[in-house]
């Protein structure tokens, strides 16, 4: 190979990760994306070099434990590929693992700017083992919403910070089955995970399930 | 589909422990059978973590082996991590296979996979785990028959108490035959069951056997106690290798070979003397290219897998090694696939295999002249001239690979500290050779293990080498190899005194294990879990001494505890080839001319029946057939 090949396709899967897939990490999940594409044969871009690797990008990392239907992965092709989103889908389904899904497939622009920037927030469906109380869980969600500031202390790398993570929380709802929608910043900006909001309201350890349901994208 | 009561009960803690993704399981080609519908339920163990466990060919070789079947089901199941086994206990959850979740004591079969010996605390802590009691003699037919296999089964003694039969040689089509008759003896008595098992070839079943002992220690005799059982177990050898397997579970985590392997040879004909798998494995079986090359297809098809292994004892031995590298790099260099070929000899032929396969990048250079002094690779049967080490570092080194790695052991018999002296002379040669054509940019790693004497191989009569004198050995080189862009590896005495225990142990030694497992040993093999003191405490609280199996110079013609055990070699030619170390004699290649190891009169009727190219041992003529067809010359004294 002495040319860079360009870039013919790129295209966008929208996909639901499930069941035992949530104990994958996003860098495991990376690997496990290249397997799935090399094993339905599409005509994959590889990046140069020794340790050559096919050019696919994850947008938002989804923490471990936590199932979603919105995740989205860009490919980059290095023939054009003229499908129909069906039948793709269905290639791509035969050669998943348990717990993936994929929910669309589209084509995007190859020179369009990286998604990860454009993630500004995500909601999330919070589902508890015993049915909380709408009442006691409507009190929590107010008393924490009537906060002007929430202060919390982050540690990253040994440095120690204070921040206020107020303004990340967008909306809390409770949902028609008693469970907590909650529709928080992620990204570059700010970010809130949902088990950390679960400690805010002191109900950590009490839910059963978390799922990302939607992911806010900034227009371009 | 409705998740079991296990699924449901370790999914509130899975958060809690490290790489959650080891205990769930659902990776691709991983194969859920219907539990109602399969006659045989196998559970196949590899007693340490998931991480390491799904990088063991054997393993999936079984898996595949039941799974193809119908009427059986084969699951995984792995030691679980320290943080998980406290979850486990914690809340009474049993150990469970990862496909269909469901506790290990509802299969009918439990196959622990015990390819060395720092595993048998672990196996021990699996049986433990999955709720069986860990001795043999005190479970019944309610409970899996427990079975083990692997290369440190061909000393299976230490185990005795724990395994209720130990597969002795190759797994592929007996796991088979185990299964279905299992199957078929189902309500009968465990002894029954047993003593049907022990009748298939490569069955060793060691509550039938009676070991008696001299006033000294060692062994008198192992007898059968039972009519119908065989006085020595023939180890169980597949004729031709079967078809490589393609269809490797592709893990949702990350593992430590995170790639699939292709066994391209099984056995070795270099007979170093040190060399437990060269002696055990014989005798040497190749794949043809066309099979390789198909698996390699498959692999990428089936598994998506972006590196491929090629494996072997000694890759350089594989007669068709050239062309399967023109071959490989034919189809597969713009593939964007990465092949690696371990195991290769030291010459300049191998830095031009390596180029063609290319996929060294990542893994660099590794060769093992495992002794530098003229006098040790003698002694060890394993000669490398200097001036191949040097030619081949100059090649690697000018071809733009920055890295070489190199394997040398210590603690053979007979070394002094001139010999180590040695290794410290050729490793500051080889790294200045490279830095005359990388600069600073050149890089040796040298890994220096000890040597431990090993059972069924010509060294299997010497003591192993102290504490004391290992340790000055290791000092002297870390002292010496302390330069720049050169790094040393050892090993701790505490491990190879420990793995020396159990290497050559007997029976008795399972008592020391079992109270080492109850004073809290487990992952002997992780350097920062094996715990040496308890180790030395349960032997003290057993009354043995744990000197007895590592000091002492055995008698020529001592029984030794794994006698019984038949690898198919003449204890005579161990023999004659531990003398010839002695007197510092070599012997060439078998390939070149067949030494009698016991191989051939012992499988003559099966070499018969193969190909002449299936096996490298000459070809054997059936003595009905004699004289009419050409006849090979073999030493008289292999077929007496």
């Amino acid at each position: 190979m002495t040319h860079l090949s360009p870039i013919a396709q790129r295209l966008r899967i929208t996909f639901g990760k499930a069941g035992p897939l949530r104990y994958t990490s996003n860098l495991d999940m990376a690997k496990i994306w290249e397997r799935v594409l090399r094993r339905a044969d599409l005509p994959l871009l590889y990046t140069r070099g020794f340790n050559t690797r096919p050019r696919i990008s994850l947008a938002m990392p989804l923490p471990l434990g936590i199932s979603s239907e919105c995740e989205i992965l860009d490919i980059s092709l290095r023939e054009r590929l003229d499908f129909c989103e069906a039948s793709l889908r269905e290639r791509l389904l035969a050669v998943s693992p348990q717990g993936l899904s994929i929910v669309a497939i589209t084509e995007v622009d190859p020179r369009s700017s990286s998604m990860q920037s454009r993630i500004s927030s995500a909601e999330y469906r919070i589902r508890f083992h015993d049915a909380l109380e709408r009442a006691s869980l409507q009190r929590k969600i107010d008393e924490l919403l009537c906060q002007e500031t929430i202060i919390v202390e982050r540690r990253r790398r040994r440095k120690r910070s204070v921040m206020d993570v107020r303004p990340l929380i967008l909306s809390l709802e409770i949902g028609e089955q008693a469970d907590l929608l909650a529709h928080l910043s992620v990204g570059d900006r700010g970010n809130l995970r949902p088990d950390h909001l679960l400690e805010l309201l002191d109900l950590d350890g009490a839910h059963n399930s978390i799922h990302r349901s939607r992911l806010h994208m900034l227009a371009e | 589909m409705q998740p079991g009561p296990i699924e449901h009960r370790i999914e509130g803690h899975l958060l809690k422990v490290e790489k959650p993704g080891r205990y769930v399981g659902g990776e691709y080609n991983s194969v859920v059978k219907d539990w109602a519908r399969a006659d045989v339920k196998v559970a196949l163990a590899f007693p340490d973590i998931y991480d390491l466990g799904m990088s063991n060919l054997g393993i999936m070789n079984l898996y595949h082996q039941v799974n193809q079947r119908d009427c059986m089901l084969a699951e995984r199941v792995f030691s679980p991590w320290l943080d998980m086994e406290a979850v486990m206990r914690e809340n009474d959850i049993p150990l469970y296979s990862l496909e269909s979740k469901r506790p290990i004591r509802d299969f009918d079969l439990l196959g622990i996979s015990l390819p060395y010996e720092q595993l048998y605390t672990n196996a021990i802590n699996l049986l433990d785990l999955a709720g069986l009691p860990i001795l043999s003699r005190e479970r019944d037919e309610s409970y899996p028959l427990v079975i083990a296999g692997g290369h440190a089964c061909f000393n299976p003694e230490p185990m005795a108490d724990f395994i209720d039969a130990f597969v002795i040689g190759e797994g592929e089509e007996i796991i088979v035959e185990i299964a279905e008759t299992l199957g078929r003896l189902r309500g009968l008595p465990r002894n029954e069951q047993l003593r049907q098992i022990a009748r298939i070839q490569g069955m060793y079943v060691p509550r039938f056997y009676d070991v008696a002992y001299h006033a000294d220690g060692t062994v008198r005799s192992v007898t059968p106690n039972q009519p119908g059982i065989p006085a020595r177990v023939l180890k169980r050898i597949v004729l031709t290798l079967p078809k490589p397997f393609t269809k490797f579970i592709v893990p949702n985590i990350d593992t430590v070979h995170n790639r699939a392997p292709i066994e391209i040879m099984r056995g070795c004909t270099r007979g170093c003397r040190f060399c437990h798998a060269g002696m055990v494995t014989r005798p040497v079986r190749e794949r043809p290219v066309a099979e390789i090359m198909a698996a390699i297809d498959e692999i990428v098809r089936y598994t998506g897998f972006e590196e491929i292994s090629l494996l072997s004892l000694s890759s350089s031995d594989y007669v068709w090694v050239e062309e399967l590298a023109e071959e490989v790099n034919r189809v597969y260099k713009e593939a964007g696939l990465s092949l690696s070929l371990p195991s290769l000899r030291i010459e300049s032929a191998s830095a031009d295999l390596l180029e063609k396969i290319g996929g060294t990048r990542r893994s660099g250079f590794t060769f093992a002249p495992e002794a530098a002094a003229e006098k040790m690779r003698d002694l060890i049967n394993k000669y490398v001239s200097d001036d191949q080490v040097m030619q081949t570092a100059r090649d690697v080194y000018s071809r733009g690979w920055r890295t070489i790695k190199f394997y040398f052991m210590i603690g053979h018999p007979d070394e002094t500290l001139d010999d180590v002296q040695a290794i410290i002379d050729l490793c500051g040669r080889t790294l200045r050779e490279g830095t005359k054509i990388l600069g600073k940019k050149a890089t040796l790693n040298v890994g220096v293990s000890t040597f431990i004497p090993k059972p069924h191989t010509p060294f299997q009569w010497v003591p192993q080498d102290t504490r004391e004198s290992v340790e000055r050995k290791q000092a002297l080189l870390k002292r010496q190899m302390r330069r720049g862009g050169m790094h040393l590896r050892w090993n701790t005495y505490d491990d190879s005194e420990f793995e020396g225990w159990l290497s050559r142990g007997d029976r008795r030694l399972s008592r020391v294990i079992r109270r080492a497992w109850q004073l809290g040993c487990k992952f002997d093999a992780w350097q920062d879990q094996h715990k040496h003191a308890r180790w030395l405490q349960a032997f003290d609280e057993s009354g043995i001494d744990p000197n007895f199996y590592n000091f002492r110079e055995r008698d020529l013609d001592e029984v030794f505890p794994w006698d019984h055990i038949d690898v198919g070699l003449r204890k005579k030619f161990l023999q004659e080839d531990y003398l010839m170390s002695i007197r510092r004699e070599t012997r060439v290649d078998c390939r070149d001319k067949c030494f009698a190891c016991g191989i051939l009169p012992k499988f003559a009727k099966e070499r018969a029946t193969t190909e002449d190219l299936a096996w490298e041992c000459p070809p054997v003529t059936p003595i009905n057939e004699r004289g009419r067809k050409r006849t090979v010359e073999i030493p008289l004294s292999a077929i007496g």
